[in-house]
């Protein structure tokens, strides 16, 4: 009697949780788990076309070597990069601003943050159409202001390959008496040209997507920390920076650093403004992102193969970042 | 006590700035979405969603007014058209006719300003490039994403219910490992998921008795029907709900489907909306799976539609707008009746 029970409940138990995770389980199997495994596969062969792999051959490392020589993925692999680090520092700065603005017991929260949240929920298709009209070259809402309004000039927007930081040096007439002549900037080095102003206005308008979504993070992580920490402080004549600086940045570090993998591992992946805003991969194929590059050479040559090991590629880089961002600034977070 | 009430005043100017600059684009693209061509295609721009109309005697004396368009001096302002003698006008339907064409006196020429609405069914009923015998419009894009959004939402939440409620409540031989191989999971790219779930599904026909699943439904609802991110949700939830209730419920003769149904999910909704929003969102958003797996015009979604509505129109900003404007609609009306779940679930994921 006793036995059965034992055994019982041992499997009853057991069978009735593996029951409940059945559903979602065959789900994750199929789709996440299968996928991952079979994209092995398809990376080591030279897969071809839509459905059949009945001439898909295996070839080793040969997709990866490819990758290796491909100025095409290199080029997309820095704009991706360029992406990253020019969206991510502004959007975290933006929000971070917004946050602390709104944390100063300000009337009418509620308004405005719906306010900085709306774009958020507004879907990347629309956005983008939207600011592709604003950016419009000749009756975009940008170039009004920039020319008509303000008297600089119009820029392309969009359709400018040249680098931001090239045309802000070059641009800026009595600097560049200080600065070294352009020649000697070498402006064609990509380190000193920056994103192309097309994959600039991309940026800008991500910052403006995104900061609400990141501002609410914030807000609520500012709201956690304790108020008699700041009483104290302004007790022993801490001034507004040095409270910052030595109770609200050390506190809020963690969530900090959680958004910090939350936007890179989301700008890493970022493909619809690109698609919408510049088709077919911006001027010279400045706006070709990663996920860009990886959707043309998969879904539209079909080169299956080469696309997976890309994907591969991208999934590295990722898991890389997240463990880098683990080990540098793991230490130095503040855990309450 | 001054400089304090003019830091204040400061930090107001500042959030309303922000806040304006925020909302710009979203009055721009409504403005926009109601004026004619002309007026979206000018500059200096017009502000105000205000389009232009012209009415004018017909051309053979026939009684009553007819709609006019302008011809040649179409981009011209109304302050200089006005110093004009005569004018070179067409009815409205037949702008590019030659034979069509009339000239009348500017002060028979009556000028309307009033938004026009008409944008929105002309997106609404452009068909698609393709099968002209059977055009395809917004009517069927949002279908799609309406029974696509809707049976995720529904499917996934019940695979998280009853997974989630398994990792909170149920004691089972390697629980911990399994759940951290299911957040594992989250960490996974979806990029990297695209081509081999597309093959994937190319393969499925042969094992379900040949049902079509690239460009089709189940291609786009089945594989987001577990959510990683709701389970874990709801499990958190879920942790906080003490198992007294449950040992009540089985002196009372409940087992654990029961119990599940009608005391934990009541108890949860607010966990249940928050992750149902998100998936929602996610599904309805969503452009680079569907514009994979799906090929004919049928079974876009709308955010497909959308983009391919982009291309084929590229330049007619007003109907953009207006098609813009429809494509949010229902997000940000679900937005404006939920908005404390979407705030308080990404709240709570910054601070696990």
């Amino acid at each position: 009697m006793a036995r059965t029970e034992k055994t019982g409940r041992f499997f009853g138990k057991d069978l009735q949780a593996w029951a409940f995770l059945a559903p979602a389980g065959a789900i994750l199997i199929l789709f996440w788990v299968l996928p991952l495994v079979l994209s092995v596969f398809v990376a080591f062969t030279n897969w071809h076309g839509g459905d059949t792999a009945a001439d898909a051959r295996w070839v080793g490392l040969e997709n990866f070597r490819m990758a290796m020589r491909d100025p095409r993925f290199f080029k997309s692999l820095w704009n991706t990069v360029n992406y990253v680090v020019w969206s991510v520092p502004l959007t975290i700065a933006v929000s971070l601003a917004l946050a602390l603005l709104l944390n100063r017991k300000v009337r009418g929260l509620g308004v405005f943050r719906t306010a900085f949240f709306l774009p958020y929920v507004t879907t990347w298709v629309a956005i983008s159409i939207v600011w592709t009209y604003f950016f419009q070259q000749n009756f975009g809402l940008a170039n009004y202001v920039l020319d008509d309004v303000l008297g600089f000039g119009s820029l392309r927007w969009l359709n400018e390959p040249r680098g931001v930081v090239e045309m802000s040096l070059t641009g800026l007439g009595h600097l560049a008496r200080v600065l070294p002549p352009a020649e000697m900037l070498d402006f064609k080095n990509p380190l000193v040209e920056g994103p192309s102003l097309a994959m600039f206005s991309i940026i800008l308008t991500s910052v403006w997507r995104d900061t609400g979504y990141f501002t609410v993070i914030f807000l609520a992580g500012l709201q956690s920390i304790d108020r008699t920490y700041y009483e104290a402080a302004e007790i022993d004549g801490a001034g507004p920076w040095r409270r910052f600086r030595t109770i609200t940045w050390p506190l809020l570090s963690p969530v900090t650093f959680f958004v910090l993998i939350i936007a890179m591992i989301g700008a890493f992946k970022v493909f619809v403004p690109m698609l919408v805003m510049t088709p077919e991969g911006g001027p010279s194929g400045s706006t070709t992102t990663l996920v860009y590059f990886l959707y043309e050479e998969g879904f539209l040559s079909w080169r299956l193969g080469y696309a997976s090991a890309i994907a591969y590629i991208l999934f590295l880089i990722i898991l890389a970042m997240t463990l880098l961002q683990n080990r540098l600034f793991g230490r130095r977070v503040f855990y309450q | 006590m001054k400089t304090r009430r003019f830091k204040r005043s400061l930090l107001y100017a500042a959030l309303v700035f922000a806040a304006a600059l925020t909302i710009l684009p979203f009055y721009w693209m409504v403005a926009s979405s109601l004026k004619d061509f002309q007026s979206a295609n000018q500059r200096p721009p017009t502000w105000l969603p205000l389009a232009t109309y012209y009415y004018a005697p017909g051309p053979d004396g026939q009684a009553g007014e007819i709609e006019v368009g302008l011809l040649r001096d179409a981009a011209k302002p109304w302050s200089e058209i006005r110093k004009m003698d005569r004018i070179e006008i067409a009815p409205i339907d037949r702008l590019n006719d030659p034979e069509a064409q009339f000239t009348i006196a500017v002060s028979d020429l009556r000028r309307v300003r009033r938004p026009r609405w008409e944008n929105y069914v002309e997106a609404w009923k452009a068909p698609a490039l393709g099968n002209p015998e059977r055009p395809v419009t917004f009517t069927r894009y949002f279908w799609v994403s309406t029974v696509t959004s809707v049976a995720t939402t529904v499917g996934t939440l019940l695979t998280s219910v009853l997974a989630a409620y398994a990792f909170a409540k149920m004691r089972f031989r390697g629980k911990e490992l399994l759940f951290y191989i299911v957040l594992a999971t989250m960490m996974v790219p979806g990029q990297v998921l695209l081509i081999p779930n597309f093959l994937i599904l190319a393969a499925l026909p042969d094992y379900t008795f040949g049902m079509r699943w690239l460009d089709n439904y189940p291609a786009l609802i089945a594989p987001s029907l577990a959510s990683v991110f709701s389970i874990f949700l709801l499990r958190q939830f879920f942790l906080g709900i003490p198992d007294d209730l449950w040992d009540a419920a089985q002196i009372d003769g409940a087992g654990r489907l029961r119990y599940l149904w009608q005391v934990v999910v009541p108890l949860s909704r607010p966990a249940l909306i928050t992750a149902g929003v998100f998936i929602f969102l996610g599904e309805w958003n969503s452009l680079i799976w569907p514009l994979i797996v799906t090929t004919s015009p049928d079974m876009r979604t709308l955010m497909v539609g959308l983009q391919v509505f982009n291309q084929e129109q590229g330049g007619n900003f007003n109907l953009l707008m207006a098609a813009s404007t429809m494509s949010i609609l229902p997000v940000v009306i679900l937005f404006f009746f939920l908005q404390r779940f979407f705030v308080e679930g990404i709240a709570r994921a910054g601070l696990r």
